[in-house]
């Protein structure tokens, strides 16, 4: 039988954004075709989280060797374990060039699910502080939207993912809605406590906000608590595209999802204006193909979206397709991280935690809130949070028979870690190009990334140890070490910002709808459309934005617009 | 069925009799690799002798199994081989060769053939060694530096040994009372008893 080659609206990618539009459109009615570049992923064969690490050859050590050479950069994220690793790319099959002496850490997976497998589920929304960040402080492009464009599309993706947490009613932080929280432990507690009795309300430590279900959610099942969310969840308790959004859209009837599916570019009509077709290099065959639709949505990532459209070159388009503004590519963000102090908190001995809970604390930013902050713009917030040693702690002491074994059956001291993450600015000069003298394993041009950390980043990641200390002191923690480590930007694998959303087609790719201002049925929803980035996470304002584009993009067509 | 019977079905692998044939596969690949040994490579007869004796001196049988019982040595031997580079494998078999040198300067035998009380007193002496030359590396919280092995003989040795043990099928379920599938979180409980202590790791 011939491969369908026409549809109403084509997906590009399969991860956090690609399944939500994949959801959102065929709900819609759209017949859709989701592309993605990677094999398919069977929950029942790939999640390995039940694995025990004595059933591991290196017991979770992870296979060395062979990462040394095929995954140098992979390997720097936590979660490309032993179990997990073949959740991460090959760095010799997905190869992408630096500027010298600017290390960019591009983590990535390519598998249907993308990194909404892998992902730390830690679901935040924004506030007006952030949308009108830019417009405050004068830097880049203002937002096209606002907090109350975008909270009724919260609300509507919260309603399915289902986000556990706490509610606050603080304005920098908005409330989700909420599934009932997970608890904190017995330090934090301790540290929740002082924070209240010392910082009055304006630092608060509450329960990570995740995507994890503490009950049974529309069909879903709650988190039996195993740990390791990264390697799957057969259950289906975090959620990710393969978990959810996918799922719905299966059932809906109207999706087709074809794996093996690297796309190459996005061809244009000069005449309509008008996205017409996405170029296709199957996976395994190498065979050329084309696909056509009304609606194409880039949901590739904010880096190969970028990269997607420029191989997209037109000759009215020298630069990248829909990149009059020149700004295609550029104001590349990550997070900054890396700078925190831990301690040990004193007490409570006798007690401890049940079952291992995927989920930390959360500290929501305190800088540049209420009042003006010497020294930078923007703020953080914390994550991390407390846990007693477990038996690492015996490789450094020096005991060893009966004794030291009975010792380290019985848990080590409650420990304690802030580990903040901050805002990063847009800025012009971190960004990408196509690298013409290189090519991937398809054969297709790869980027070459421009990117490092400014003053301002570099000043937030030395106040989060600081503010991190003082917090453990007024917690009465001992052995306090405040610590500001390295950390590339990418490594907090957040990276955004490369096709920005604005008002101005002369500064802007995108419109206040994720919509290219130069090609209006071309719609890009993932991290490449945000103008600022916030210190939050930012999964949860993609799915947001994603599910509003979806409904504008199929209003136009209805309005005949596209 | 209910939720806590399929969960524990899940944890023990019943039910990969229900799923497809490569998955059943790679376990079973998984479980031949962690089980039994083939012949150690990087460790000849004595040293291998030697990494288990100085192994289950640190972590021996106890009303639990030790280290011997759960193959360390086999494990460290993996681990020589197929993980560390040729620098870190010279540097631990050098290491394993200067415990003969003091067994043999202060006892006139190799740490095989020393008696407990002996073998105590090197493992001591390293011990000393090992907080002299200060704090083994400590892996702080740099996202730019995966796990390495620790640096020096003897706290390479531990660090092996340590994970082979409570990674172990038997350490971590019998040492440390590890269950794969808890299904409850309780974030602030009074311990019971002894095992119940290390159930969260």
């Amino acid at each position: 039988m011939k491969e369908e080659t026409t549809y109403d609206a084509i997906v590009i990618g399969s991860g956090m954004t690609g399944g939500w539009a994949a959801k959102e459109l065929t709900e819609k009615g759209m017949k859709t075709l989701v592309l993605e570049a990677g094999r398919p992923i069977v929950p029942e064969q790939d999640y390995v989280e039940h694995v025990p690490a004595w059933e591991m050859k290196y017991r979770g050590l992870g296979d060395r060797g062979r990462q040394l050479v095929d995954q140098p950069i992979q390997r720097l994220c936590y979660a490309c374990d032993e179990w997990s690793a073949k959740f991460f790319v090959s760095d010799t099959e997905h190869p992408y060039t630096q500027e010298a002496g600017k290390p960019f850490r591009w983590i990535r997976g390519r598998q249907v699910g993308g990194r909404s497998i892998m992902w730390g589920r830690q679901s935040y929304r924004w506030s007006d502080l952030d949308f009108e960040a830019n417009l405050r402080d004068g830097i880049a492009v203002d937002w096209p939207i606002r907090y109350a464009d975008l909270a009724p599309w919260y609300d509507r993706v919260e309603d399915f993912v289902g986000i556990s947490g706490e509610a606050l009613g603080l304005p920098q932080l908005p409330d989700s809605r909420f599934l009932p929280p997970m608890e904190l432990n017995c330090a934090e507690k301790v540290v929740r406590e002082a924070m209240a009795t010392h910082f009055a309300g304006e630092r608060v430590l509450t329960i990570g906000r995740c995507a994890i279900l503490t009950r049974d959610h529309n069909g879903r099942a709650a988190c039996h608590y195993c740990g390791p969310c990264e390697r799957g969840c057969i259950t289906r308790s975090y959620f990710s595209s393969v978990n959810a959004t996918l799922p719905a859209a299966e059932k809906t009837g109207r999706m087709t999802l074809r794996p093996y599916s690297v796309v190459h570019s996005v061809g244009f009509d000069a005449q309509t204006r008008r996205a017409t077709s996405v170029r296709v290099i199957d996976g395994k065959t190498r065979a050329t193909l084309e696909f056509r639709a009304r609606i194409i949505f880039l949901c590739a990532s904010a880096l190969e979206s970028v990269r997607i459209l420029f191989n997209s070159s037109t000759p009215e388009f020298p630069n990248g397709l829909g990149n009059s503004s020149g700004e295609l590519g550029h104001n590349l963000m990550d997070h900054i991280k890396a700078g925190g102090a831990d301690g040990t908190i004193p007490g409570n001995e006798d007690r401890i935690e049940l079952g291992r809970r995927p989920n930390g604390i959360y500290v929501p930013r305190f800088r540049n809130v209420k009042t003006r902050q010497a020294g930078f713009l923007r703020g953080y917030g914390f994550q991390g949070g407390g846990s007693r040693d477990g038996w690492e702690r015996g490789i450094t002491q020096t005991g060893f028979g009966p004794g030291f074994k009975n010792s380290i059956r019985q848990p080590g001291p409650w420990k304690f870690t802030f580990y903040g993450f901050g805002e990063c600015l847009p800025n012009h000069n971190n960004f990408v190009e196509l690298d013409k003298e290189k090519v991937d394993a398809w054969g297709i041009p790869v980027l070459k990334i421009h990117c490092a950390w400014s003053e301002n980043e570099l000043a937030l990641r030395k106040d989060m140890s600081i503010s991190a200390a003082e917090m453990l002191a007024a917690a009465g923690a001992r052995n306090i070490e405040p610590f500001t480590d390295d950390a590339s930007p990418g490594l907090a694998i957040h990276e955004m910002g490369t096709a920005r959303m604005g008002r101005d087609p002369k500064t802007s790719v995108l419109n206040a709808y994720n919509q290219l201002h130069e090609a209006k049925n071309l719609f890009i929803s993932d991290g490449g459309a945000m103008t600022s980035s916030s210190c939050v996470n930012p999964s949860l304002t993609y799915m947001a934005l994603t599910a509003r584009a979806c409904d504008h993009a199929v209003a136009e067509m209805k309005r005949g617009n596209l | 069925m209910d939720r806590r019977e399929a969960l524990r079905i899940l944890a023990t692998g019943a039910a990969l009799q229900l799923a497809p044939g490569n998955l059943l596969a790679a376990l079973r690949e998984a479980r031949a690799l962690a089980g039994a040994q083939a012949a150690p490579r990087a460790l000849n007869p004595h040293q291998y002798d030697t990494v288990k004796a100085m192994a289950e001196m640190i972590l021996p049988r106890t009303d639990t199994p030790g280290a011997t019982d759960i193959g360390a040595a086999g494990f460290i031997d993996v681990i020589l081989s197929a993980w560390c580079d040729e620098r870190e494998r010279t540097g631990f078999l050098n290491g394993l060769a200067d415990v003969d040198g003091r067994s043999q300067t202060l006892f006139a035998r190799n740490f095989v053939e020393c008696s407990a009380v002996q073998q105590s007193e090197i493992l001591t002496a390293l011990g000393e060694k090992m907080e002299q030359e200060g704090r083994v590396h400590d892996q702080g919280h740099s996202p730019e530096s995966p796990p390495e092995p620790e640096r020096g003989f003897y706290p390479m040795l531990r660090q092996l040994t340590l994970t082979a043990y409570y990674t172990s099928e038997a350490g971590a379920t019998e040492e440390l009372n590890f269950q794969i599938i808890p299904d409850r979180h309780e974030g602030c409980v009074q311990i019971r008893s002894g095992k119940q202590g290390q159930e969260s790791q």
